[in-house]
């Protein structure tokens, strides 16, 4: 069996009222895998993904991170390994594209011949017109553009880690298609380990290599695409399922 | 690439506009330090600026001591705060006032027994002297237009008891509040009026020419009773006190320039009530100068050793138009945009240095934020005037209480919109810098700041405007800039000398304002709206 990049033993997250966002949570990514989190709005999916880069801390239990315990790293060393990319691009909107990009080679002091040429490696990778981008705005690029630019900001330190927080939730159906295809073809060149957040069961079947069901706190049911199809684990892992299959596309 | 280019292109505008404020800075006259210095103040009427700029010239001319007139300060209590406080060391003051109003004792009727009354507790309460009395005494009166008192059969106070009901009065605000005035008087005649308006000292006498008001409270010594032909109506009952016109001066100035005493006296009896109503009227009606005035009187008492004339400047001001007269005042009044500049830049640079702090402080700590905001935003709730009054006891009059007035004044719109600026300031932004490893530091420094910039100088510019215009009312704690001919025209009823504050006064805030919306537009990041 491969190494766990990702691993959560009995993490739970309470909010101070009581509450549970995450009870209990045993979990694990192995390398170079991508993980699908699936879930309704409230399921916790995104509170697991903010405990990873410690964006938030578990109330009880311990987060493993390529086999050290994440509370026993400094935070801000620790996101800088990990790539992250949110919803709307979270670009800076007064800094131009290049700035953008190499934030996180600038934070680990990278020489700028260095940010120069990994901006320029990077814009290729996302398809993107690196002579053409540098000195724009955000607000000047498309949804698209912004948000393969975020990609590219993810990437740029090379971390072993990426995570992804629904990041073609905004985007109109033909160009979601479209970046989830660049995404598969970036998945298959990089071999990156990546948790993907989505409440869109078709992205989650059609990007990840297995696939998490979150429900109130509590994971439903972790596997393959096929083993979810074949083997739902109990009703409401099999409704998701049965809405895959109604799915127009 | 250049990950700092933008920064820096922000800093260099930063510093640009810091070395502006500084240059007004410095334009604040200094000579608040400089030794052998009296001060002169006076209240805000025109008979007491005429006395106060009449001990001035004559210190002038029969001392080697430098005089700096504090004249118009707002009313009795501001005078004396001042006068305490060693804001002021002289100014005229009525023997009655500092009986009834500043000691708040009853009163009397016989004028010597309210002389040595007020010595002997001024002297004793504050080291403050009475020096011997000019001569005449300005009393408060009761008046009305003859015709209308003999219409009425009116001579006496008295006389208005049955028929009060049916008269509007039009009494000075100072007179309505204070024990010599309308509360004592109403009390000792059991007097009623159909309505009392609180007027401006100088604007009643035009309103009983189109009879919106009947009676009014005088002065005795006031010119314009001739001029509206006006009956004064006896006090049969004594109720006010003897007012007789004298310098009060700080028993520490008397002893370090002994010569004042000596000068000040030789005023002792000069002058009548007769003369200072004709002085009065030539202030008022003849629209001359006061210093002007100030001079004939002493050239009048043959006090004065070397009568050559005053510049040309000394021109009868009603008849000029506005712009030749502000022309002809040029110099004055681009001394008084100066102070006016560099008080109100002086207490928006304080606000600024305090306000930002305090809310980059209030965003960590969002618990005690709004509660903070809030009580700094009372002080917006307190009026200018208050606030400046406030002041006085603790700083006396002049520059300093009106910048710390200003300084307190500007907190708000600052305080109010760093904090939002911050908090708002593109919160998913934030939450994926901090993901992405950026420091807290880092994230304030680069992403906050930036962004929530354009808001936080709207706030520099709310606040500037404010206190450019709460400027204005500084004048009446002696603290200069373009309020002081606004305060003197109002007194003057000279719509020409009120506007010669006004006017620069507006287009300084128009000048300023459309300065910082420039400022503001740069210090919003690129990238903020679509390149054209």
């Amino acid at each position: 069996m491969n190494r766990l990049a990702l691993e959560t033993r009995q993490v739970s997250k309470q909010f101070p009222d009581g509450t549970y966002a995450l009870q209990n949570i045993e979990w694990g990514v192995q390398e170079g895998e991508t993980m699908a989190l699936i879930g309704e709005s409230g399921s916790g999916k995104t509170t697991l993904l903010r405990l990873l880069n410690r964006l938030a801390q578990p109330t009880a239990g311990t987060i493993y991170i390529q086999g050290n315990p994440a509370c026993s790293q400094d935070p801000i060393q620790l996101r800088r390994c990990l790539g992250y990319v949110p919803q709307d691009g979270g670009l800076f909107p007064h800094w131009t594209i290049t700035r953008n990009v190499c934030l996180v080679p600038h934070l680990l002091n990278w020489s700028l011949q260095q940010q120069e040429s990994q901006f320029q490696h990077l814009m290729q990778l996302v398809n993107l017109d690196a002579a053409q981008m540098a000195e724009r705005y955000p607000i000047e690029l498309s949804g698209g553009q912004r948000q393969r630019v975020a990609v590219a900001r993810a990437l740029a330190a090379n971390p072993a880690i990426v995570l992804l927080d629904e990041p073609f939730g905004a985007l109109d159906p033909l160009t979601r298609h479209d970046l989830q295809d660049q995404f598969l073809s970036l998945k298959a060149r990089l071999q990156k380990t990546m948790v993907l957040v989505t409440h869109d069961i078709w992205e989650a079947f059609r990007l990840g290599d297995r696939i998490t069901i979150l429900k109130d706190g509590h994971i439903q049911q972790v596997g393959t695409p096929q083993e979810l199809l074949d083997f739902p684990a109990n009703s409401y892992v099999h409704s998701l399922v049965c809405h895959y299959h109604n799915h127009p596309e | 690439m250049n990950i700092g280019r933008g920064r820096q292109r922000t800093r260099g505008r930063c510093s640009g506009l810091v070395f502006g404020f500084l240059l007004v800075l410095c334009s604040v006259p200094l000579s608040i330090w400089a030794s052998d210095t009296i001060v002169v103040g006076s209240k805000n009427f025109m008979e007491s600026r005429l006395l106060a700029e009449m001990f001035a010239q004559l210190i002038e001319a029969r001392t080697k001591l430098t005089v700096k007139r504090r004249l118009g300060l707002a009313g009795t209590q501001v005078c004396f705060e001042a006068l305490k406080t060693g804001g002021i060391d002289l100014y005229p003051e009525y023997t009655g006032t500092g009986l009834v109003t500043l000691l708040g004792e009853p009163p009397m009727s016989d004028r010597v027994a309210v002389l040595n009354r007020v010595r002997t507790e001024f002297l004793h309460r504050w080291n403050i002297w009475w020096l011997a009395p000019l001569g005449f005494e300005n009393s408060y009166a009761l008046a009305l237009r003859r015709d209308q008192a003999q219409a009425l059969g009116l001579q006496t106070i008295s006389d208005l008891i049955p028929i009060g009901s049916t008269l509007k009065a039009g009494f000075g605000y100072e007179f309505i509040e204070r024990a010599d005035g309308l509360p004592g008087l109403q009390q000792k005649y059991g007097l009623q009026f159909q309505k009392i308006v609180g007027m401006q000292e100088t604007l009643k006498y035009q309103a009983t020419a189109n009879g919106d008001v009947d009676l009014l409270d005088v002065y005795t010594t006031d010119g314009l009773l001739s001029v509206y032909d006006f009956l004064v109506l006896e006090d049969d009952r004594h109720f006010f006190p003897p007012y007789d016109a004298t310098a009060l001066i700080r028993g520490d100035t008397l002893e370090r320039y002994p010569e004042l005493a000596s000068v000040l006296s030789l005023l002792t009896n000069a002058l009548t009530p007769e003369r200072m109503r004709i002085w009065n009227l030539l202030v008022q009606e003849q629209g001359q100068p006061v210093p002007q005035v100030a001079r004939e009187m002493l050239l009048d008492l043959h006090l004065l050793m070397d009568p050559k004339p005053l510049p040309s400047s000394s021109q009868q001001r009603s008849s000029q138009s506005l712009f030749v007269y502000m022309w002809n005042m040029r110099a004055t009044l681009a001394v008084r945009t100066v102070e006016h500049l560099g008080l109100a830049g002086l207490g928006l640079l304080l606000g600024i240095a305090l306000a930002i702090p305090v809310g980059l402080i209030l965003e960590r700590w969002r618990k005690g934020a709004e509660t903070m905001i809030r009580i700094v935003g009372m002080s917006q709730t307190i009026p200018s005037i208050a606030l400046l009054a406030f002041m006085i006891p603790l700083f006396g009059v002049g520059t300093f209480p009106a910048i710390m007035a200003l300084w307190i004044y500007s907190l708000f719109p600052i305080l109010r919109n760093t904090f939002t600026g911050l908090r708002d300031a593109a919160p998913n932004v934030v939450e994926t810098g901090r993901a992405l490893g950026m420091t807290e530091w880092q994230i304030l420094r680069a992403v906050r700041l930036p962004l929530a910039a354009p808001t936080i100088m709207a706030g520099i510019r709310t606040s500037a405007i404010w206190t450019l215009g709460t400027t204005t009312l500084a004048a009446f704690i002696g603290a200069g800039g373009l309020g002081v001919p606004i305060v003197a025209g109002l007194q003057l009823a000279d719509v020409n000398v009120i506007l010669s504050g006004a006017l620069p006064a507006t287009i300084l805030a128009l000048a300023v304002d459309a300065l910082l919306a420039w400022v503001e537009h740069g210090v919003k990041p690129r990238g903020l709206e679509p390149v054209r």
